[in-house]
């Protein structure tokens, strides 16, 4: 097997470890989450601001990255995660829309947020401001904006065209500045 | 440039995904139109708000869960290799003849208990008591010439439940017991033989072997049988015995006290 050792591994770009682990080197997976699990817990932190979902969902990612990983054929490696992440969000917002007795779900959570009111006033105006996004376009703007993922990129992850993720990223854009600028 | 284009081009141009030139020409516009500044400056400060946002930190928790599941998979990965060791496995008779009894005993159980009225349950029981006998003795036929000694004596010691067993087993033992290669098994069989003296077969067989045999624990033993069961024609053989040069004293000995006891 042309797995690397654990000197090398370090040195491998992420689509080389994932290639390593989809070939059984499972030593390169421990690399994988070391660049990657602070990344997608925030991501879920965007979407879902409670910490113990976060990890669980996170954690999910990474196992079932581990567990399919010969599915791996090469490719960009954070569309491919991301991708895994978004359909794992999928299945956890379908499911709580489902046992929360709420119609219209919110997103944001209370807990945690408090704490975060008194510590920056922007940001809590900017979370009051995506909770005026429905999921998909919220997704997007994580995405993009917080996660610095470009649009061909993102149009890899949820499987759509870079042109119209662009047109859309733009009209969400122009929505929340509207919102965020006549509340501020 | 006009103003309807520009607003898409601010974030691209914030973003630096513009040429060179593209990126001019929006810098130009920017200078130029009051209201794109304004708009250039909202769009800032929305990012901004983006970038102010401080990075969450995981519990360790997640990454402990991490590695444990990582060790976990690991071991399915490699999965130690379990050997069994390949014996050569004759046909397990013991085991075979328990289960065969305990179905048997399961039924019997059966029977008793959804039978209550006792001439039902007696004549199950007997019934069944029957086919136990016949299997037991279908087990003893068959393994009675077995290649292993240890299993013919096993056999020929399960004749020992039988109260009155098939012609078959009779017939079974007393070859056992006058050609049997192995001695062990010739003395088992006519002990076994010894616990049915009403069989006329059995006295014949014993009558038959005391000129036969030349071992002399066997002869022992039948002479100690056919004295017990007072057997007059043993006489005549027994009398040979002592003619013969071959007899050892002690068989002899044996002889002579067991004469005495039948007359």
């Amino acid at each position: 097997m042309p797995n690397h050792n654990k000197i090398e591994l370090k040195k491998l770009t992420d689509e080389e470890l994932m290639l390593d682990v989809s070939q059984g080197n499972l030593d390169a997976m421990a690399h994988i989450f070391e660049r990657y699990n602070k990344r997608l817990y925030n991501f879920y932190f965007q979407m879902v601001r409670d910490k113990a979902i976060c990890e669980d969902l996170t954690q999910t990612v990474f196992y079932k990255v581990m567990r399919y990983r010969e599915s791996y054929k090469g490719g960009q490696f954070v569309s491919w995660i991301f991708r895994i992440a978004r359909n794992e969000f999928s299945d956890y917002y379908q499911s709580s829309k489902k046992t929360s007795r709420n119609t219209d779900i919110e997103l944001v959570t209370s807990k945690s947020e408090d704490d975060l009111i008194e510590k920056n006033d922007n940001v809590t105006h900017l979370h009051e401001v995506l909770k005026t996004l429905n999921k998909d376009e919220r997704e997007l703007i994580v995405l993009n904006r917080f996660q610095g993922i470009k649009y061909d990129k993102i149009a890899e992850i949820v499987g759509s065209s870079e042109g119209a993720v662009k047109v859309k990223m733009h009209r969400i854009i122009k929505k929340i500045k509207t919102v965020y600028l006549k509340t501020i | 440039m006009n103003c309807n284009n520009i607003e898409q081009r601010i974030v691209d141009f914030i973003d630096d995904q513009l040429t060179t030139d593209e990126a001019e020409q929006v810098q130009k516009h920017i200078e130029t139109c009051a209201n794109c500044k304004v708009l250039y400056d909202e769009t800032i400060l929305l990012f901004k708000a983006f970038n102010d946002e401080e990075e969450q930190v995981p519990s360790e928790n997640l990454r402990e869960e991490f590695y444990e599941l990582l060790e976990e998979e690991k071991q399915l990965l490699n999965p130690k290799v379990v050997q069994f060791n390949k014996q050569e496995k004759e046909f397990p008779w013991k085991r075979a003849f328990q289960v065969a009894a305990s179905i048997i005993f399961l039924f019997m159980g059966y029977f008793l208990g959804s039978h209550k009225t006792g001439k039902d349950a007696n004549k199950q029981i007997i019934a069944l008591q029957k086919e136990t006998n016949e299997l037991k003795e279908g087990m003893v036929l068959a393994m009675i010439e077995n290649q292993s000694v240890s299993k013919r004596i096993q056999a020929v010691n399960y004749t020992e439940g039988f109260e009155k067993p098939d012609v078959k087993i009779l017939e079974a033992l007393i070859e056992r017991m006058q050609y049997d290669g192995n001695i062990n098994v010739r003395l088992a069989a006519a002990e076994a033989l010894s616990e049915f003296p009403e069989s006329i077969m059995v006295k014949d067989a014993f009558i038959e072997a005391l000129t036969t045999q030349k071992s002399p624990s066997l002869q022992i033993a039948i002479i100690q049988f056919l004295v017990k069961i007072q057997e007059k024609r043993a006489i005549a053989p027994m009398k040979q015995l002592l003619e013969h040069s071959d007899t050892p004293d002690f068989v002899k000995e044996q002889v002579n006290d067991g004469i005495l006891q039948i007359i």
